[in-house]
């Protein structure tokens, strides 16, 4: 595969213009409120294309999403590096952003009711059967108990 | 105003923040050792684009398990010594019970 560049002379203005960030900023601000990101931060990779990362909560501080430009082309990964959308309108990105996050948030949610699925279930099959047999042999010995007394 | 929430988060920054960075540190120590630019790098690990490279350099992602032998064979490593490595950064009392705690 060949990693896509872009010529120097095609390059708007080194760094992040205040109005680019403001937009990515602001379509992560109803995430940033909630605590679901903590904050952000910018970079820029070794050719001096400008990166923008949304962080994720403590204790870890991962990145969540990473908002890079690359010539005219704006590029949205997540933290494993996964392209989630690239095109040269950074207003499209910023709502891509925020979906992105929100499809995080419906996922965490996804997660957290199958795991406690998978726990009740367990339950259900593994702890129940050993709380019903001490119930069921007090049933049958209770009544031989009381004809001894 | 977000920027100042960021300004005070920053103080706090945590080990795992700390030690992130020192993998990526590390991370471009040995691409520069392997002569490979960040673009080189990422063409040899398949990306269509190189930022990932540089997200994991600057300390604000890690390199996918899954990719972990990828990155060590296209900067020279040995995949078990590279993964131990990284798990020291990003796991640092997992690798201290599976390769510091003596028995």
């Amino acid at each position: 595969m060949t990693v896509m560049q872009f010529p120097r002379s095609k390059m708007p203005p080194h760094g992040w213009q205040a109005h680019e960030t403001q937009e990515i900023v602001r379509a992560c601000a109803e995430t940033l409120a909630s605590g679901k990101a903590s904050g952000w931060e910018i970079g820029e990779t070794e050719a001096g294309d400008p990166q923008l990362y949304l962080l994720g909560p403590a204790p870890d501080f991962d990145c969540i999403l990473c908002v890079s430009r690359l010539g005219g082309l704006y590029v949205l990964e997540d933290g494993s590096g996964r392209i989630l959308f690239e095109h040269p309108n950074l207003m499209l990105l910023a709502e891509q952003a925020s979906a992105a996050v929100r499809r995080r948030k419906a996922a965490m949610v996804a997660k957290l009711v199958l795991i406690w699925g998978a726990v009740r279930e367990t339950f259900e099959e593994k702890i129940e059967p050993f709380l019903a047999e001490p119930i069921e042999l007090v049933t049958h010995v209770a009544p031989q108990i009381a004809g001894f007394a | 105003m977000v920027g100042g929430a960021w300004m005070q988060f920053a103080k706090t920054a945590p080990q795992a923040k700390e030690l992130r960075r020192q993998a990526g540190t590390w991370l471009k120590e040995l691409r520069s050792r392997a002569g490979l630019s960040q673009i080189q790098l990422a063409e040899r690990l398949g990306l269509k684009y190189y930022t990932f490279v540089s997200q994991i350099e600057n300390g604000f992602g890690r390199v996918p398990t899954e990719s972990m032998e990828a990155w060590a064979l296209a900067l020279g490593v040995g995949p078990s010594e590279f993964a131990r490595r990284l798990l020291s950064y990003y796991d640092p009392e997992l690798h201290r019970l599976l390769f510091e705690v003596k028995q």
